[in-house]
């Protein structure tokens, strides 16, 4: 099993054509669950991590959703596959910071586990687009299958137990990724962000916790886990996303109507642009990128081009730039490698035209 | 030279320095990277954790009797040692629950193979509730069959 592998399977985020939709980039769920009876990783000694990684990693192996499954020990990858599955939302920083920590992630790359992050098993399954209710049903399934096989901390008073207060009760963490360019040219953001964190939902980078949003991508999630039901945080999750995709439309077509040729311009610059770098920060081709899916959102570029763009965004990430050269890069080996691929799959894209949508 | 500021969650140097004015009451915060990493600097719920970490009485040491974790580890750390942790904090928790999640009780779902409790709490609530509504609507004939499911609810809980 290798990090390789990952990269270069098809998997439904980066190319799986008609996967993608207008605004909502992807869905994931996440439950934070633990073993009765044994420390949380935190506090486990070195042998009792060994040992809960070992009973999880064989239970969760056997499930019919783990068949062929990729199973890596942060503890024996490079510093750059552990810097890939973070790019790619697979692990999180944590686990991949620390040496007890492991992954199992389906084939599909649809569900991974978590083993030995801040809790003993963080479950999560994305999904590209909108899809609240197919992710959070996989999500159910796969706790209901490992719950039948290993021993759940639960207590009926405050549910699942997790070694912070601030995932108790439903360990549910449920988000979408949401591209935003209407709200943020329009400089609504700031709104935006202020109405959902006094609401209860927690927005965030591209990367997650404390990352700046490259790309206007936002995640968007909820933060409350005790005291509110599976689908109580769905639904208020899913009412707000709604809402934000609305407004997020409404900004796009007030701002085509509004600049007219000038709007088309700023994205057909960035084609070019894009088109014709040779050396192409990761910053900067993120922000670019947010124009084109912008394009094929607006019916500007075809919107089965979309999938190209979204795969760009993620492959262009730092360690990914790397991984593909088969080894580390300084800063202009990576812009120019990465302003090399992006040239490559843009070479074919159309003119960017008025908008229809 | 002055001491440098300490980690509001686990002691370590902090770098981070936040300031929040809330209906005029200023509220400080300290991260070290990594801390403000994870919660996201800015976050409220990093806002919430951190005052309700520093809250906590300093009550006479406990110790969890399964994994030796302590109350003076918990202020440090924000985290717990095990699952049985809960219970033998459970007190000194309760207060910080309460301003981290505005709940206590669980209403969700169960491990798989047990009962869930939570959701039959859940159902029974929404149930009472949906009742008071119909009551209040005039809606007597749903009113009659909430208040039958409220009682066959109330009753499966009753034989757990």
């Amino acid at each position: 099993m290798s990090v390789q592998e990952i990269l270069a399977d098809e998997n439904e985020l980066t190319h799986l054509l008609g996967a993608q939709q207008a605004v909502v980039l992807s869905t994931r769920v996440r439950l934070a669950r633990n073993l009765e009876g044994f420390p949380f990783p935190g506090w486990a000694k070195p042998a009792h991590r060994k040992e809960i990684a070992e009973r999880c990693i064989e239970a969760l192996t056997k499930l019919p959703r783990f068949r062929k499954s990729h199973v890596f020990k942060m503890g024996d990858l490079p510093d750059l596959d552990r810097a890939v599955l973070v790019e790619r939302h697979l692990v999180s920083k944590e686990l991949a910071s620390g040496k007890s920590g492991a992954a199992v992630i389906s084939r599909d790359q649809t569900c991974s586990v978590m083993v030995n992050e801040e809790d003993h098993l963080r479950i999560q399954v994305v999904k590209a687009g909108w899809h609240l209710r197919g992710t959070w049903n996989i999500a159910e399934q796969l706790d209901d299958a490992i719950g039948a096989s290993l021993g759940l901390a639960f207590s009926d008073e405050l549910g699942f137990l997790t070694a912070c207060p601030t995932n108790v009760g439903t360990g549910l963490r449920a988000s979408a990724m949401v591209h935003l360019p209407g709200l943020c040219l329009a400089g609504h953001m700031e709104k935006v962000t202020r109405a959902l964190s006094q609401d209860g939902l927690a927005v965030r980078g591209w990367l997650g916790e404390g990352t700046e949003a490259a790309g206007n991508v936002f995640q968007i999630s909820n933060q409350q886990t005790l005291g509110l039901s599976e689908d109580a945080i769905l639904r208020h999750l899913g009412g707000w996303v709604k809402t934000l995709v609305e407004q997020e439309w409404n900004a796009r077509r007030k701002l085509a109507q509004e600049e007219g040729e000038r709007f088309v311009d700023r994205l057909a610059r960035s084609l070019g642009l894009l088109r014709h770098a040779r050396l192409l920060t990761s910053a900067e081709s993120m922000n670019m990128l947010s124009h084109l899916r912008l394009a094929c959102d607006m019916g500007c570029l075809p919107e089965e081009r979309r999938h190209v763009v979204d795969r760009l965004m993620i492959e262009g990430q730092p360690a990914h730039v790397q991984a593909r050269q088969g080894t580390e890069l300084d800063s202009d080996g990576r812009d120019s490698r990465r302003a090399t691929a992006v040239r490559e799959a843009l070479r074919d894209f159309p003119e960017v035209g008025a908008p229809t949508a | 030279m002055s001491n440098p500021l300490k980690c509001s969650v686990c002691d370590a140097v902090a770098t981070v320095h936040l300031t929040q004015i809330v209906q005029g009451k200023v509220t400080k915060v300290d991260f070290c990277e990594a801390c403000a990493a994870k919660g996201g600097a800015g976050d409220a719920a990093v806002f919430k954790l951190a005052d309700a970490v520093n809250a906590l009485t300093p009550a006479a040491a406990i110790t969890c009797p399964d994994c030796g974790f302590t109350d003076v580890e918990f202020r440090r750390r924000g985290r717990l040692g095990c699952p049985s942790c809960w219970k033998v904090f459970g007190v000194a928790l309760g207060g910080l629950l309460t301003k981290v999640q505005h709940e206590t009780q669980h209403v969700g779902r169960a491990p798989a193979g047990t009962l869930p409790l939570g959701q039959l709490r859940h159902r029974l609530l929404a149930a009472q509730q949906e009742m008071t509504a119909a009551i209040a609507a005039e809606d007597y004939e749903t009113a009659a069959k909430l208040r039958d499911e409220v009682a066959r609810i109330a009753a499966q809980l009753d034989t757990l």
